[in-house]
């Protein structure tokens, strides 16, 4: 919201505590990019949306990064009819752990994606089509330089704080590393600096699923067909390594969806006289759950684009990238804080909690925190007190100084 | 007998004195940072505090430290040898559940390890134990046994004979009266309400 115009509008609309109305806007560049694997495009454009105003020193930005199915829509409503806010609104706004009255709020859609930047859907001005396959294969830190040339060009010389969870947390570590000393404070969640096999296993039995369906057509596809089939059971059996084994009992246990419990029922009355043909419509609700996150999934994300962005996943090592992880964090100049998760069994704990003994290793500012929930791996969007007061306390602190070499 | 507030804070004027200027602390069980706070001011080191309890290391991280939330045993075995200077167990040994786990691994990962505790050999400890028949309680240690986190309680002659016979060096001690003030000079162990110890390798 830089205009004067849209924050006027913006105010008439914004409830208490609440961002309000935001718009999208779209950061266009004609200056090539080279990825990390070396292939350049010729431009890039990143969607994103702000909060809050900079400051007269410019340094009061707080950038958030978004995770693997996340997008640059984290906070504030597009428009009244809207049945969700942002995706981390409990988080973003007037008077909340990032408040809007101190802090200028930016996301950007990575690039890669399929939410308004280049990626894979996006058109290739030599071809005329979508870019399909033929895009860059692209890597967390070409996620976070890439978002280093649209903050330059907005003229935010500094981030007062980057901050994110799960893929987001990557990138705040690789903010870290890639750009020492741009944030003052790094805050990651839920995260892990290496992908590990297990999560990769996860990443390729979604990428199968797309690739198997025939509609994949090696990545070239229409806008709006494609394998939508393959990309709706990726998101499904994504969705359940968000969870937990306890918060979907809470949510769902084992209750039927309704018309399915009283066909049944009837049918135990009255048995048919002759058994038709099995059928595995959906019986339980957790079931139908998960059905309509795929439906709902296919309508907004690119199939391209999650092969592209479970790729960068699973690429992200930083211990193997630097040698070792204290070697990768060497050049760190931020004070960092990462939030692990109990109930996280994607990116569990334990490897929340390397990232801060690499660091303290490395003499660097760090501090782990671990939350108790039972939500799993989307725990980092939930909403606790206890969560905020941490985020607040942290970056309401004065700088952390390093350690004496 | 001094209001509980102060009686938690006087082992930092000892701590202070006995910390290195710009050194690099672990303060093991550092509940919610009011030490450390004080020796990062005052002594400017670069620390790191360790506690098991959320709410407790969101008030560390909120106080400007380095905070970690977790088992001091396996924090500690992540970091090389004589990564810190100065290790710090002010009342944290009595509750853990291997001490002297802790004190060797804490002599590993620094040049040196600093213990404070209450010694439950001062004579109002025995007094409450002989003729009450009960849990000693007093202006710190207020709360009935069924309230009380399980403790292991230490005597100074206890924590000598454990130096001894690991061969642990003393390289200072203090004794503090009941008072948790005047300094101790005669029978520790029977006079003494709170002792610190110095140790080395």
């Amino acid at each position: 919201m830089n205009d004067a115009d849209d924050d006027i509008l913006a105010s008439l609309h914004a409830a208490p505590g609440e961002v309000g109305l935001v718009e999208p806007r779209d950061w266009v560049t004609t200056e090539p990019f080279t990825f990390t694997n070396g292939q350049t495009i010729g431009g890039f454009t990143l969607r994103y949306e702000t909060y809050g105003r900079p400051n007269a020193a410019r340094d009061n930005a707080i950038l958030v990064c978004h995770a693997l199915s996340g997008d640059h829509h984290c906070a504030g409503i597009h428009s009244l009819n809207d049945r969700k806010p942002g995706w981390w609104n409990n988080l973003i706004g007037p008077g909340k752990a990032l408040d809007t009255n101190k802090y200028f709020v930016l996301c950007a859609n990575v690039i890669g994606g399929c939410q308004g930047s280049s990626g894979p859907a996006s058109v290739n001005p030599a071809t005329g089509r979508p870019f399909g396959i033929t895009f860059p294969l692209v890597t967390i830190r070409d996620m976070v330089r890439a978002q280093k040339v649209w903050l330059d060009a907005l003229g935010i010389p500094s981030l007062y704080a980057v901050i994110g969870g799960s893929m987001g947390g990557m990138q705040v570590l690789q903010w870290g590393i890639e750009f020492p000393g741009y944030a003052q404070r790094l805050i990651a969640m839920a995260t892990t600096a290496r992908e590990s096999a297990q999560a990769i296993a996860f990443n390729e039995v979604g990428r199968q699923a797309i690739m198997q369906d025939p509609e994949w057509h090696h990545g070239d596809y229409a806008a709006g067909a494609g394998p939508r089939v393959g990309l709706a059971i990726a998101r499904m059996m994504a969705h359940i390594t968000y969870l937990s084994d306890a918060s979907m009992d809470r949510k769902f246990g084992r209750r039927q969806v309704a018309d399915r419990a009283s066909a049944a029922t009837a049918a135990a009355l009255a048995p048919p006289l002759a058994a038709g043909p099995a059928t595995f419509d959906v019986q339980f609700e957790v079931e139908s759950y998960l059905r309509y996150q795929g439906r709902s999934f296919i309508n907004r994300f690119d199939a391209n684009s999650y092969l592209y962005i479970t790729r960068a996943l699973d690429q992200f090592d930083l211990a193997a990238t630097h040698g070792s992880l204290d070697d990768a964090f060497r050049s760190v100049e931020s004070d960092t804080l990462v939030v692990g998760f109990t109930s996280d069994w994607l990116f569990p704990p334990e490897q929340n909690r390397l990232i801060v003994e690499a660091l303290l290793r490395a003499g660097k500012p760090a501090s782990y925190a671990e939350l108790a929930t039972d939500l799993g791996h989307d725990s980092f969007l939930l909403e606790s007190p206890q969560l905020y007061d941490l985020v607040r306390g942290f970056l309401g602190r004065p700088a952390v100084r390093l350690a004496t070499p | 007998m001094s209001r509980p507030a102060s009686k938690r804070t006087v082992d930092m004027q000892i701590l202070a004195d006995w910390v290195e200027p710009g050194s690099r602390v672990l303060d093991l069980g550092c509940g919610r940072g009011v030490l450390l706070e004080t020796l990062v001011q005052s002594k400017n080191i670069y620390a790191v505090g360790v506690d098991l309890d959320f709410d407790k290391i969101s008030a560390c991280v909120r106080r400007g430290l380095n905070a970690y939330q977790g088992d001091m045993l396996a924090f500690m075995a992540t970091f090389p040898d004589h990564h810190f200077d100065r290790v710090i167990l002010s009342r944290t040994l009595e509750e853990v559940g291997h001490p002297a786990d802790v004190i060797a691994e804490a002599l590993r990962v620094a040049r040196s390890v600093t213990v404070g505790f209450v010694n439950h050999g001062y004579w109002r400890n025995r007094r409450d134990a002989l003729l009450r028949g009960r849990k000693p309680r007093n202006a710190v240690y207020t709360t009935e046994w069924f309230e009380s986190r399980p403790a292991n309680p230490v005597t100074i002659a206890d924590f000598e004979h454990f130096c001894a016979a690991k061969g642990i060096a003393i390289t200072r001690r203090a004794h503090l009266r009941g008072d948790w003030k005047t300094p101790c000079a005669a029978l520790p162990n029977l006079l003494a309400g709170y002792a610190l110890y110095d140790l080395t390798k």
